[in-house]
């Protein structure tokens, strides 16, 4: 078997050659089998074939022919593919004797012989290519249809446009190949190079245009140049950004750079690995070819200039809201910096807001950590003057009002400016109770509020974008610290007792002990300033205060009450300079401040003349009450005296009457509708305070309120002195009836003597101890000289009280005019009091 | 060989020629069928191929001196 085989073989080997060398061309002779050149070809094709041991592809026949066709498709060919498909599906049908066994093989085979010619057809084409496209388009088309026509037995159509156009394009490739100097590839690195700022072989930095730039000498398209030029923009924008990352490290040791800053670098240089990365993947596909699906296609790089600008694109955007943040920041910093990218993160892009957003996590973390180690612990943490909230060393007294404010330009835009003042109260209160009131208390407060908002009181538990974590935490915090501290203004340092102390003693609300003040120290005070000894003055105060209900106060309270004498000048009396004092310690004096003592310090001397005054009428009053010592005096004296004595006495009692009404009605309105009602106020507020700001705008509101209502406000000023006048006046009036009743004292005991002489001694005894007269001149002349003093006495009198009354009625109507034009509607009520009847307004429309 | 398995061998040349034809071959008929019957003997096809295309490239030049041919199976 095996021999028959052979023998075949030869034979069939034999035949092949024959048949390939009558086919070689027109001129070949017929050779026969015996000649030279046959066998040397017969030895040769059979060396071939020895050597050929094992076919190299997998013997898939179905492979080969997708191959076939795949081939024959991408070569325009798809008539042709879909014929073979055809083709194939039949043969490879065929089985059983007399068919193909190895069909593999076959068209393994035809495959190859094909891929022959092909080639030695491209190889006998190409020299003869031109750069003129017009001679090729018939040359070419007449090969074409020769190697057509060279097909035995069957014609095909050849497509001549589809040639044209792939020959075209060939043609194209070759002529841009030639006008362009430098290969794309080379183009494509140097693009890479200038992205990450490195000048290129040809692409280099110029400095006058500030880009990346080709320049002119090297002879590139325009169309590749202008995509160049926009591909370099990456790499400007990325000079720009790494330019201030490195700037900013250089100015940290010189601490010019804050912490935001170096949050903000940080964050930058994150992005820019990322950008690394890509183009670390974009240097090496520009490296290596990727090999591409089709095998015979004959392709350059796979990374172009166009490639590269689609991977690029979206760097590209990053890389310039870099740049542009990079612009914008420069010359911020801390707080003004973080507010300025949140503004620039209101954006619709996602890509953008993304980007921005973790932009902004890494450089708000220091301001968080700030915002929370200021709430939960009071400490500012700020070398470089970042955060919002500046501190500066104050004593202690003004440390809540001045020691700490807001700094607007430091406030970023995502933290509104109530959260901003609720952040900075917060602290403030733990900086106050540690300071002021000494008071550890906070701490545990802290606690609580940090674990009632759900955070830590570590670091770093807060971010940007939790926005409503923060305002929580500041929340808690700030509800728990304000009660805190609200506990120990209240507890601890009694503040409400306090007020009400300085409301008895400086205001006079404690009646008992103010009238016993007065009385026993009126006969002082009467004395010229500088005679009077403040040793005294506090002595008599503390026995005021032992026989008054005021002994049963708090010893605390009682200490802090002094007596204060005011710098006199020359002819001052004990009562101008004379005032008393209470004495907040800290923590108090945050809330009662100097000038919120002075303030009180007017009111005190406001109330202290009105009282006075009040006082100097009560005493005319004992005087002038209808008493023995007058009717005597009525009885003995003769008629017209009498008339006299009665009209003066009359006259005094009207005016008293209308003084006493009037400073009583004043003096009700004060107590009553100012400082009761303004009390009533301010204690309601103090129970609804809910931090110290609220207490102080009540406090502030309260006095205020007071000032304005009893005249001393700036707006009445002018009724403040008539109202002054008015109190003189009176005061003067008292000393007109003390003389008048003194005189008609005097005039009795001397008539009383001189008809009494021989009467009852004993009464006159008693007469005399009474008063303090001294009988020495008048008992000697007689009754006629007597009643002829008397009623000279008596008129001048009558003509004082008339100057007194007159004057006292013109002020008294000057000032019950200026009284409605005032604004404050309370002052309306003192109007009321003091007309009800409308007495003076009649009397005043009678006037005009 | 029957009528039936003349056919089919037939048929299959045809076959073979049409898609020799679309390949561009440039083979005959007849040299096709002897190609493919060398095939069929086991003879490795790319071996083939390249006697195909040493001997049609090979105008009149002179062989070359060959070592004697060895045996193969």
């Amino acid at each position: 078997m095996e021999e028959d085989d052979q023998q075949k073989l030869m034979d069939l080997v034999k035949e092949l050659v024959v048949r390939l060398l009558c086919q070689k061309g027109p001129n070949s002779v017929p050779q026969d089998p015996g000649s030279p050149q046959f066998h040397a070809s017969l030895r040769y094709a059979l060396r071939i074939l020895s050597s050929h041991l094992a076919p190299s592809a997998a013997a898939d026949a179905d492979a080969i022919a997708e191959s076939i066709k795949r081939h024959l498709s991408n070569h325009g060919k798809s008539s042709h593919a879909l014929a073979f498909a055809d083709l194939y599906t039949k043969f490879a049908s065929k089985t059983g004797p007399g068919s193909v066994n190895n069909k593999f093989g076959v068209l393994h085979l035809l495959k190859i012989i094909s891929e022959d010619r092909i080639s030695a057809w491209n190889e006998v084409n190409s020299p003869s290519l031109l750069p003129n496209l017009e001679c090729l388009d018939a040359e070419v088309g007449d090969r074409w249809r020769v190697s057509h026509e060279r097909d035995n037995g069957v014609s095909l159509v050849s497509k001549d446009a589809e040639s044209f156009r792939k020959v075209a394009f060939k043609e194209y490739a070759d002529l841009a190949k030639e006008e362009s100097e430098v290969s794309e590839e080379l183009l494509v690195r140097d693009v890479l190079y200038a992205c990450q700022g490195i000048d290129g072989k040809y692409v280099k930095f110029g400095t006058i245009v500030d880009g990346y730039i080709l320049p002119d000498m090297v002879r590139v398209p325009r169309a590749t140049r202008t995509i160049v030029r926009k591909l370099c923009e990456l790499g400007w924008l990325f000079r720009k950004v790494k330019g201030y990352i490195s700037e900013s490290m250089d100015r940290f040791p010189a601490e010019d750079v804050g912490t935001v800053g170096q949050a903000l670098c940080a964050a930058l240089q994150d992005e820019l690995s990322e950008y690394y990365k890509l183009l670390a993947i974009l240097e090496a596909q520009s490296m290596n070819r990727i090999p591409l699906v089709s095998e015979s296609a004959n392709s350059g790089n796979y990374l172009t200039l166009r490639r590269l600008s689609v991977w690029l694109a979206e760097p590209l955007v990053k890389m310039r809201l870099m740049a542009v943040l990079v612009d914008k920041c420069h010359v911020l910093r801390g707080g003004a910096m973080a507010g300025t990218i949140h503004l620039m993160a209101q954006h619709g892009d996602p890509l953008i807001h993304e980007f921005m957003k973790r932009l902004l996590t890494r450089v708000c973390s220091p301001l968080f950590e700030m915002v929370r180690s200021w709430v939960l612990e009071g400490e500012l943490e700020d070398i470089f003057a970042e955060f919002f909230i500046l501190g500066q060393q104050v004593k202690a007294e003004s440390l809540w009002r001045e020691g700490y404010r807001l700094h607007t330009g430091m406030l970023p835009s995502f933290i509104s400016n109530s959260l901003a003042l609720k952040i900075l109260r917060t602290g403030k209160s733990i900086n106050f109770l540690r300071v002021c009131c000494e008071d550890r208390g906070w701490a545990e407060a802290a606690m609580e509020a940090a674990s009632a908002a759900g955070t830590t009181t570590r670091r770093g538990s807060l971010g940007y974008g939790e926005k409503e974590s923060l305002e929580s935490l500041v929340d808690v915090a700030a509800k728990r610290i304000d009660r805190h501290l609200l506990n120990v203004m209240y507890n601890r340092y009694k503040f409400k007792e306090h007020c009400l102390a300085i409301k008895r003693y400086l205001l006079l609300g404690q009646g008992d002990f103010v009238q016993y003040l007065m009385d026993i120290i009126w006969p002082e005070l009467s004395e010229p300033a500088n005679t009077i000894g403040s040793f005294k003055l506090a002595g008599l105060l503390e026995s005021a205060i032992r026989s008054s209900n005021a002994q049963y106060d708090e010893q605390d309270v009682l200490n802090r009450l002094r007596v204060k004498m005011m710098p006199h000048s020359a002819g001052d009396r004990g009562w101008d300079v004379f005032s008393l004092e209470y004495d907040p310690r800290v923590p108090l004096d945050t809330i009662f401040t100097e000038s919120v003592m002075a303030k009180y310090l007017r009111i005190f001397n406001f109330l202290w003349k009105l009282r006075r005054v009040e006082h100097a009428l009560i005493g005319a009053w004992k005087t002038m009450k209808p008493n023995c010592i007058t009717s005597q005096a009525f009885l003995k004296l003769q008629q017209d005296v009498k008339m006299q004595l009665l009209s003066t006495l009359r006259r005094c009692q009207v005016l008293w009457n209308e003084m006493n009404h009037f400073v009583t009605n004043l003096q009700d309105y004060i107590m009553f509708e100012v400082l009761e009602v303004s009390w009533l106020n301010f204690s309601l507020e103090m129970e609804a305070a809910k931090d110290l700001d609220d207490l102080l705008m009540a406090h502030e509101k309260y006095l205020s309120s007071i000032l304005e209502k009893s005249l001393l406000g700036e707006r009445s000023q002018s009724l403040h002195k008539s109202l002054f006048i008015l109190f003189d006046l009176i005061l003067r009036f008292r000393s007109h009836a003390d003389r008048l009743y003194e005189g008609i004292l005097e005039l009795q005991t001397r008539t009383g003597e001189s008809s009494l002489a021989s009467k009852d001694k004993n009464k006159l005894q008693r007469h005399k101890n009474d008063g303090t007269l001294e009988n020495g001149s008048w008992t000697t002349e007689g009754r006629k000289g007597l009643t002829h003093r008397a009623s000279e006495f008596l008129r001048n009198m009558k003509q004082d009280l008339d100057s007194i009354a007159k004057e006292y009625t013109s002020l008294l109507e000057g000032f019950l005019s200026q009284l409605p034009v005032q604004q404050h509607i309370d002052l309306k009520f003192l109007m009321f009091r003091l007309d009800f009847t409308e007495f003076y307004s009649r009397l005043s429309l009678k006037k005009t | 060989m029957d009528p039936e398995a003349a056919r089919t061998a037939r048929e299959s040349l045809d076959l073979a020629f049409q898609m020799s034809i679309i390949l561009d071959t440039g083979l005959d008929r007849h040299t096709l069928s002897v190609l493919i019957a060398l095939c069929d003997l086991g003879l490795n096809p790319e071996a083939l191929a390249a006697v195909v295309k040493e001997l049609r490239t090979e105008p009149s030049s002179s062989p070359p001196v060959l070592p004697p041919p060895s045996s193969f199976p």
